[in-house]
């Protein structure tokens, strides 16, 4: 079962692989096209976090390897070195993700004061302070 | 005990978490104990700087991986030089809003302190990092607690501006994040002293790319036009002592981001051109938008985008001397306007629109808060007995001395409209009678002692600017040797000698 997988995960490797580019620009393109002319506080915070998503997995995409495997050498593997997946860019989108996780956080408490302060989530009556 | 680099982001980071529990024992300590933190960073920063003066570079090796494989804190004669001045400030700081009134009639004051000096422990750890992702990490430290603090307040408009403020910046970062990523898959490292010596053989093309994404990444950092809508908001929203904080603290590591990947990372011939213009634009409308301000902070914000432009044109003229006096005019920012804005919010808590015309007269009733207002206005004009005049005179040197004859134009043109606006606030707090005040709120002993130290300094750097300069020309020298950098984290990790 697992090598049939495998198997044609390999012969589809490169459309996998144009699909997930693909996918990460397109949800770079989405997030910006919601942060930018979204007129709604929270869907501005969700493109905020579309766009990260987006880099993130652009991350994930440039560490893969064709059939690699993990970077750990156990029984069974002793030539994982050839076909390592390079374990940075995953590091990397660990703590990128935490980081998101926060400035999301601490985006939505900004979103509930403006909107206990205004009583409205739209971005164009909320505008006291000139750009 | 040992002092190391890395006690600039360790002692904060436990002190940060032990503050809620040390103040259920004593409900002063919340506020002490970031004072102790600052005078500690104060302390790390006199050894590591004498330290520096004898070896040349330090590089400390976190947790045993050797420098290309794992995370290096690099303290240079430049990087070093940033560090104390945030440290010495953040003192400052905290000695100048130790028993702030307006602040402590809030409840969440207790996050205030943590906040603060988190943001202090960011700025230096963009400053004195060696690795690039470390280098972002430590800009979100520094943008969701600047975000936080600038929103700190519950009835004034501040989570409008500090949305804003979040909102560019988090594009800010992702900019940031997706260059590291296209580094990344050119050189296969993160380390910037070996990002820097790979870079030659990363083509032309995605080399701009790169660069144009950390431009305006830390662009929005560093208030670089038109990244910095942010900026006027945030200054004026966030307290009194967090706009000091932002002038000479958050902007510096900021630009320290920004020159740091130009000069050490790229050799991209142009890109000093791009930041010369950059500069002048900024410059040129943030002082020309300063002009028309009513409210004090919001023109001083605006002034202070206008001296980074300065800045930037300086590091952009790229000689030994233009960048000494990049270096000079950041550390005369810092201090001046961080008076500024601390005598600022002094006198702007004695106003209840926050205008200038609100405070007519006021000298009267504040002396000391007012002459320091005026020497600070004075020193960042450029006036000869202070120390702005200097490092106005040192860009306009670099200047002539490559015959840019149109730049010193500009930059004389722009400190004209600079004296037209702080000079008319200055002659309104003195000359000006048509409003009485009742009711001062006069500044603490520690606020003015605080300032003082901050006034003093001015003058006496404008005396004896000697007693700076010739360090500040030695990290110049060593801001632009690129190769020793790369080859003392790469090589033996021994000191140059």
């Amino acid at each position: 079962m697992q090598e049939e997988f495998n198997e044609i995960f390999l012969k589809y490797h490169d459309i996998i692989t144009i699909g997930v580019y693909g996918t990460a620009i397109g949800l770079i393109l989405i997030g910006l096209y919601a942060v930018l002319l979204k007129k709604n506080l929270v869907k501005i915070v969700i493109g905020l976090t579309i766009i990260d998503a987006g880099i993130h997995l652009l991350f994930i995409g440039i560490g893969y390897i064709k059939g690699g495997t993990a970077p750990i050498f156990s029984p069974g593997y002793e030539d994982a070195a050839k076909r390592m997946v390079d374990p940075i860019p995953q590091a990397l989108v660990l703590t990128a993700i935490v980081i998101g996780f926060a400035v999301t956080a601490v985006a939505l408490s900004l979103v509930i004061r403006l909107y206990k302060h205004h009583h409205t989530a739209k971005i164009d009556q909320i505008k006291y302070l000139k750009w | 005990m040992v002092i190391t680099p890395v006690h600039y982001i360790v002692v904060p980071l436990i002190a940060a978490f032990a503050i809620p529990l040390l103040s259920k024992l004593h409900k002063e300590l919340f506020r002490i104990v970031p004072g102790i933190v600052m005078f500690y960073n104060i302390i790390i920063s006199f050894v590591l700087m004498k330290e520096v003066n004898e070896v040349g570079y330090i590089s400390e090796i976190i947790a045993g991986w050797e420098a290309p494989w794992g995370i290096n804190l690099m303290i240079t004669p430049f990087s070093g030089f940033l560090a104390s001045l945030i440290s010495v400030l953040g003192f400052l700081i905290w000695l100048y809003q130790y028993r702030f009134k307006k602040v402590i009639d809030v409840d969440e004051i207790k996050s205030y302190g943590i906040l603060q000096m988190m943001m202090i422990t960011g700025a230096i750890g963009i400053i004195i990092t060696g690795d690039i992702f470390n280098l972002f990490v430590f800009m979100e430290i520094v943008a969701i607690t600047a975000v936080s603090l600038t929103s700190f307040y519950r009835g004034r408009d501040g989570a409008e501006a500090g949305f804003k403020y979040l909102l560019i910046g988090g594009f800010a970062s992702a900019l940031i994040l997706l260059a590291i990523l296209i580094l990344y898959t050119q050189v296969g490292t993160l380390n910037m002293a070996e990002i820097a010596e790979k870079m030659h053989t990363v083509p032309i093309g995605i080399k701009s790319t790169i660069l144009i994404l950390f431009i305006v990444g830390f662009g929005i950092e560093a208030e670089m036009f038109p990244l910095n809508g942010w900026a006027p908001d945030a200054y004026s929203q966030a307290p009194g002592p967090t706009s000091a904080a932002f002038a000479g603290i958050v902007v510096k590591a900021g630009i320290y981001g920004l020159i740091r990947v130009i000069y050490t990372l790229f050799d991209i011939e142009g890109a000093f051109d791009f930041l010369i213009i950059a500069g002048l634009v900024t410059m040129i409308i943030a002082e020309f938008s300063a002009v028309k301000q009513k409210n004090l902070k919001r023109m001083l914000a605006y002034s202070s985008i206008g001296q980074m432009g300065l800045v930037l044109i300086a590091f952009g003229i790229g000689t030994k001397t233009a960048v000494f006096a990049a270096l000079f005019l950041m550390f005369n920012h810092a201090i001046i306007k961080s008076l500024l804005f601390m005598t600022g919010s002094i006198l702007m808590y004695n106003s209840k629109d926050k205008t200038i015309s609100s405070i007519h007269g006021i000298a009267k009733n504040l002396p000391f808060v007012s002459i320091m207002f005026a020497i600070g206005a004075f020193a960042i004009v450029g006036l000869p007995p202070f120390s702005g005049f200097w490092s106005k005179l040192y860009v306009l040197t670099a200047a002539a001395d490559k015959e840019m004859i149109m730049l010193i134009i500009a930059i004389l043109g722009v400190s004209i409209v600079e004296i037209v606006y702080y000079f008319r606030v200055v002659s309104k707090l003195y000359f000006a009678t048509d409003k009485e005040h009742l009711d001062i709120f006069k500044p603490s002993n520690n606020s003015l002692i605080a300032m003082g130290i901050l006034t003093i300094t001015i003058i006496v750097i404008g005396l004896y600017p000697d007693l700076i300069t010739g360090y500040l020309h030695n990290a110049a020298d060593i801001l632009l040797d690129r190769s020793s950098y790369i080859d003392f984290v790469l090589k033996a990790n021994v000191p140059i000698q």
